[in-house]
Order: C-alpha cells, then structure tokens, then sequence
C-alpha cells in the first residue's frame, strides 16, 4: 500500500490510492515521521498537515470522474525537509483541475463546504499547480516562523 | 479514525468526537448530528476536546449541523477546542458564528 525510498532529507515517500483512507494513512505516516524529525516545529508540523490533507481531500473528492474504477485511482505524496521548513509534492493521475489558485476565495461563514484550497493556501508560504505529463502536481512549501 | 460518542445531559445532546475529524470522519459527523436534531434533540454540544485535528469537512459538518439545529428551533454549540482545532477556526473565520466555549455544562448559558 505504501513503500519508503527514504533520504536524508526525505521525511515521506507514499504511493496511496486515491481514496478517503488516503487521509488516514498519510497522516499516520506523518506522525511515524515526527518521531524520526523532532527537531521540525510544531508550527510547521500543523500548518503543513493540514494543507497535505486539504490537498489529498481535494483530489480525491474532485480529481476523478465518477466512471473511472478505484483502482485506477492513484496518488503519490513525497515530503521533503529543506533547511528552513518542508516542500511537498502530491501528484495524481486525474482529470485537470480546472480552477485558477488566484481565484480561490475563503467562502461565507455558512458555506459547508468551498474551504479547504482557501485553507492550504492561507497557511503555507507557497501552494502551486501544474499539470505535467498527464498528472496533477501539486506543489507545498512551509517554513518555519 | 474517529469515535463519536453521543449522551444526554439535562435535555442537551452532548457530541464527543474523539480522534480526526478529516473527510471520512466528517461524513460519519454529519449523520450523528442530522439523526440526533430530526430525533428531536436541537440543543447539541459538540465537545472538541479530544478532536486532535480538523479540516474543512469536519468544519463543514458542524456548520450544517448548525443550521439544521437552529432551522428546528434549537442550536449548535462547541466547547473546549484543542489548539490545533481552534486554529482552524481562527484561519476561516468560524470562531464568529460558533463561538468555542469554555466548557461543556455552560455552553448553553449564554
């Protein structure tokens, strides 16, 4: 379900299906990574989980069409440790998005749903998209404050 | 993974998730909260206590369990976030609408 090709700097490389479960497993996954990487700030440890699985929820809740078999649903997330925080990558094998990230706005207080990009954006340093050889990449990068 | 625990405390539906409240969790969030106000209990307390995360799903749970409550005459409270769940609340500006209380028995004092 998942392997390791661990570097120095590489706190995560996971291979996941692109499924609800994802969430769970990376976060796991992060967690085990703290244990390995004490000395990443608490700070950047929350903003930078909470912006991978806003991420993860995106693409697996809106990267696919409904005709596509779970199986062929999959998503890689690799993290980084750079000298001053974390760069993610989180790549999928799903339809383009279709939004513009300079577009996304923190919606009303009643809204229930239209949060999470607003949310990852707001609390890291940078969050990019690019479509690259018939994948989704998306890119995080936090630092520490 | 989550626990959602459920007991009745002076009329008060009191609402304890235990554990991440991300996607999966928040689906499993959303139905506790519309069986329990179409039951009749419209006066509930989502206790945060021991929610050690949230994402905007589970925030987007408690927002439609709060308007289903106040649509049937009652209201939604929630008490004792963790710091990493009040953040979230700070970032989206929710704190404004579902204001985090101090604790559980008073949350529905004021």
């Amino acid at each position: 379900m998942s392997e390791s090709t661990a570097g120095d700097d590489t706190l995560l490389a996971l291979h996941l299906p692109a499924a609800p479960e994802a969430l769970d497993t990376a976060h796991d996954a992060f967690e085990e990574a703290w244990t390995e990487h004490p000395d990443v700030a608490d700070d950047v440890r929350l903003r930078f989980v909470m912006a991978t699985m806003e991420i993860l929820g995106n693409v697996v809740e809106h990267a696919y069409a409904p005709d596509v078999r779970a199986d062929g649903r999959r998503l890689a997330l690799d993290v980084t440790r750079t000298a001053t925080g974390l760069v993610g990558t989180i790549s999928d094998n799903g339809q383009p998005f279709a939004l513009d990230l300079s577009d996304v706005a923190m919606p009303g207080v009643d809204a229930e749903s239209g949060r999470g990009l607003a949310l990852a954006r707001d609390v890291l340093d940078g969050l990019d998209y690019e479509r690259v050889e018939g994948r989704n990449v998306w890119t995080l990068r936090c630092e520490g404050r | 993974m989550i626990e959602i625990d459920v007991r009745t405390e002076r009329d008060i539906a009191v609402v304890v998730p235990r554990g991440r409240l991300n996607m999966v969790a928040a689906r499993e969030l959303r139905t506790t909260l519309t069986r329990l106000i179409e039951g009749g209990s419209t006066r509930v307390v989502v206790d945060l206590a021991e929610t050690t995360f949230l994402d905007s799903s589970g925030l987007g749970a408690l927002i439609s369990g709060l308007k289903s409550a106040r649509q049937a005459g009652g209201d939604l409270r929630v008490a004792r976030p963790t710091p990493a769940v009040l953040t979230v609340f700070e970032l989206t500006n929710i704190d404004k609408v579902l204001r985090p209380r101090a604790d559980v028995e008073g949350a529905f004092d004021v």
